[in-house]
């Protein structure tokens, strides 16, 4: 019965869908009727004010709606005096310095869409691409529409039909190729790049390799012509580049190096190009599928255009060099170099993000012989279990149902699987940009947290296999694990607040002093899991298994340069949580005139990402005013500045005594140099101006004019991010008012 | 709705406001097709109106006459295919969403179905 029911119902479909189509067949157009009359006498009558709108539509989506016939709106406006369409024919011959200068002129429209903006702006600006792109050229893709080209055309003519068109052939299936990269992996529309295509299509009947065809026959072509040598050679420079640059964007070539040699022959004969302003207009606007008002061209800089092309090739370099097989080894080496990345001056564009993220997350497995599993298994062993069979990976192998081994091998999985997306999210969401980073590292808290409980549940079933306690103390290492690398996230949201000045100067006291809690508790987690590994190596060396020693001592040597490096970080924090809250103390930073705010709601407000943790918790805002009622005066305060950055200077010059191995910064040596020297000269400036404050202070004193510390004069400046010794790490700068 | 608007709600001359208003939501995300002065059409859903017939049309497509660069175009290919009669050529569309249209610039608007 079923079966007849099915066979029924789909012989009714098929009946449906075959009268449809006929139906749409014979479809001759809708019926029409004009209205114009009766529906101006009705409108005619409604009260000034009354709308008549369709309930599901809001004046809230009318806002967005463009306003025809208004100039600054409507992208298919055309002002009396102008054409519809730009004249110039693009077929017509041009001189070949001419075609140079349209080939320059792409050449720094093509980096612009990089950059950001919309091709609207940018290459479909060109009349010869647009008329490639026309959605009635097919292919060959020819600039003419008619016959084709007869034999025997001149020199200028040729090279428009012959070396542009190639050119751009290939810059459009470049666009097409960079899309597919960008567009495979994470990026934010619109804030990093803009993927529209206004209704084009990039060439789909062309492939790269056929738009490599072209430029052979282009660049055949060059010497048989009588195109003067140094027009010709510039000529082919051009053809050059776009062709390596093709061949980098299908893999073909790989060394991004190649395409700066090349375009060093262009910038060395831009010279050469008498500008042609008509072969480029915005009026393309007016055919391109858009919802946005209209938008200027792009202006190019040519020397700009250069440098951002150079720096596109060199941040390509940089991405290969920053994963090479022995980086890639060291979750956190790796980490280190990806930072080192995101951190290069200027940042890295889209394309080389997305480029770094293939090289990274584009196969299953990262380099020859790593996947990402394993990298996050040798975290966590390098973290808290080194030299403990738990985290060997034969254990892994073993299939004995009965054995221990298998046993906990099975849970250790299950946990690292469902912790397994957050762990790929720390390596991938440092390739977004520097707000972004800050904002999902925020939202991963949250799912950290709720982590951290699976980890309570899985080390209690680890601990009922094998019991892991040095006398009544519990390892617990997958909660340490787990609330290490919270507590990690948590810090980098904090200090990329700092560096994104998300925090006004009279919250910089809160958050240092938050920042500072959080250090001591990832201290505490560190001091934890040495205990634990220098008993578990006094076991090892009674077993003398060296592969067991040999790991031990690398994870102490590594837990030995987080130590030290949080210690930095804690002194520092301290030392400037202390110092703001006595600047704001002073006067010295006055805190915005809130009428409504209370203090309650503001540290709610600012503390938001924090407050929903549920496994150890951030200290209420009470714990906050206790410790700063606890300062003493500007001179003790003073004090404990001095001797924090004291110590922290002493953590760093210990922390540069530790080689690349022992800090897992392998690949990243120069960065990490220069980042613990300008901590240090972070401390060398809080120093001074501590002593500039205890100065004014003092002398103040003597002069009586100070009865109270409110009257102390002194001003505090925050410097802006970028005109810092460390982004992350603000010192004031004090002087007197007086 | 567009089968109300189609029945043909009878033409409010004189039936009062009410009677109009009734009327124009007949036409509420019917397609509309909107000339202007400056000869192009837009054809798109009625989201709302007004006394000054400005119109919010949604999803909208704009069509614009062909250029004589283009009618020209397509006469050559007509020549080139060897074939005979009238050159057809399309009007120009693009898509460009949520618009408005002010009264002022309507010079016909017609209803689809």
């Amino acid at each position: 019965m079923v079966l007849i029911d099915h066979d029924a119902d789909t012989s009714i479909a098929a009946t449906r869908l075959e009268r449809e189509a006929r139906s749409a067949m014979s479809y001759a157009g809708p019926k029409i009727r004009d209205v114009t009359g009766e529906f101006d006498a009705a409108a005619k009558q409604l009260p000034p004010g009354r709308l008549v709108k369709d309930e599901y539509f809001t004046l809230f989506e009318a806002v967005g709606a463009l306003e025809i016939m208004d100039p600054k709106m409507d992208s298919g406006f055309v002002p009396e005096d102008d054409t519809a369409e730009p004249e110039f024919d693009v077929c017509r011959g041009l001189l070949p310095t001419e075609v140079l200068w349209i080939m320059d002129q792409l050449l720094g429209l093509l980096i612009g869409w990089h950059d950001g903006y919309p091709l609207s702006q940018t290459v479909f600006t060109s009349l010869h691409v647009d008329r490639l792109l026309s959605p009635d050229n097919r292919r060959p893709y020819n600039l003419h529409f008619g016959s084709s080209v007869s034999t025997g055309v001149s020199d200028t003519e040729q090279v428009i039909h012959l070396v542009l068109r190639a050119y751009c052939l290939a810059l459009v299936k470049s666009c097409a190729l960079v899309l597919h990269t960008i567009q495979l992996q994470n990026f934010y529309e619109e804030e990093d790049f803009v993927t529209h295509l206004f209704g084009r299509e990039l060439l789909h009947g062309l492939s790269a390799e056929d738009a490599l065809g072209s430029i052979g026959e282009a660049m055949n072509w060059l010497p048989t012509s009588d195109i003067q040598k140094d027009v010709r050679d510039a000529l082919s420079a051009r053809l050059d580049f776009i062709w390596t640059y093709v061949s980098l964007l299908t893999n073909d070539l790989n060394d991004w190096h190649d395409l700066t040699d090349v375009l060093d022959t262009i910038k060395a004969t831009h010279h050469l190009a008498p500008p042609i302003p008509e072969a480029f207009s915005d009026k393309v606007q007016r055919q391109l599928a858009s919802s946005t008002p209209p938008r200027p061209m792009m202006q190019v800089s040519w020397d700009l255009a250069c440098q951002k092309w150079r720096e596109m090739c060199e941040d390509t370099v940089a991405a290969g060099r920053l994963t090479t097989e022995d980086i890639c080894q060291s979750p956190q080496s790796l980490q280190r170099a990806i930072w080192a990345f995101a951190y290069r001056d200027p940042p890295p564009n889209t394309y080389a993000r997305a480029y770094l993220q293939t090289i990274l997350f584009g196969a299953e497995r990262l380099g020859e012989n790593t996947s990402f599993f394993d990298l996050l298994l040798v975290d966590i062993r390098d973290l808290v279990l080194a030299g403990d069979p738990l985290a060997n990976p034969d254990n892994f192998l073993i299939e004995v149902p009965s054995d221990p081994r298998h046993q906990s091998a099975r849970i250790m999985e299950v946990f690292m699987d469902k912790v397994f997306d957050e762990y790929m999210n720390f390596f991938r969401m440092v390739c977004q940009n520097r707000c972004r980073i800050r904002r999902t590292f925020t939202q991963s808290i949250g799912v950290l947290d709720s982590l951290e409980a699976v980890a309570v549940q899985t080390d209690a079933d680890l601990d009922a296999i094998t019991p892991m306690r040095n006398g009544d103390v519990l390892l617990c290492p997958m909660t340490c694990w787990v609330r290490y690398q919270k507590l990690q996230i948590m810090i980098w949201t904090i200090q990329l607040g700092i560096e994104t000045d998300v925090y006004l100067p009279h919250e910089l006291s809160l958050m240092y002093w938050l920042l500072s809690w959080i250090l001591e508790r990832k201290l505490s987690l560190i001091t934890h899991s040495e205990v634990f590994l220098v008993w578990r190596m006094s076991e090892a060396n009674g077993m003398r298994d060296t592969r067991v020693v040999a790991e031990c001592l690398s994870s102490q040597d590594y837990l030995r340069s987080l130590r030290t490096q949080v210690e930095a970080e804690r002194s520092l924090s301290i030392a400037l949580w202390q110092l703001f809250t006595v600047l704001t103390a002073v006067k010295a930073i006055k805190p915005l005139k809130q009428d409504y705010a209370r203090e309650l709601l503001l540290y709610e407000a600012r503390m938001k990402s924090y407050l929903g943790l549920t496994q150890d918790p951030i200290p209420p805002l009470s714990e906050y005013k206790a410790a700063r009622s606890a300062l003493g005066s500007v001179q003790e305060v003073c004090g404990t500045t001095t001797a924090m950055t004291k110590q922290a200077k002493s953590h760093l010059a210990e922390l540069k005594k530790m080689t690349p191995h022992q800090a897992r910064y392998v690949g990243t040596e120069e960065q990490f140099k220069r980042e613990v020297k300008q901590m240090e000269t972070t401390c060398v400036a809080i120093a001074v101006q501590t002593s500039q404050l205890l100065r004014l202070s003092v002398h103040q004193a003597e002069m009586g004019s100070a009865t109270s510390e409110e009257k102390l004069g002194i001003e505090a400046t925050v410097p802006a991010p970028g005109s810092r010794y460390h982004d992350w790490w603000v010192v004031p700068q004090i002087k007197s008012t007086k | 709705m567009a089968a109300v608007a189609a029945a043909g709600v009878p033409a409010p001359t004189a039936g009062g406001v009410a009677a109009a208003e009734e009327y124009l939501v007949g036409y509420l995300n019917s397609t509309l097709h909107i000339h202007i002065t400056d000869g192009r059409m837009f054809v798109g859903q009625l989201k709302c109106t007004d006394n000054e017939r400005n119109i919010i049309l949604a999803m909208t497509n704009e069509y614009r006459q062909p250029s004589k660069q283009d009618v020209d175009l397509a006469a050559l290919r007509h020549e080139e295919r060897g074939a005979s009669g009238n050159v057809k050529v399309d009007m120009k569309k693009r898509f460009v969403g949520l618009i408005v249209i002010p009264g002022r610039y309507i010079t016909r608007m017609e209803v689809e179905g």
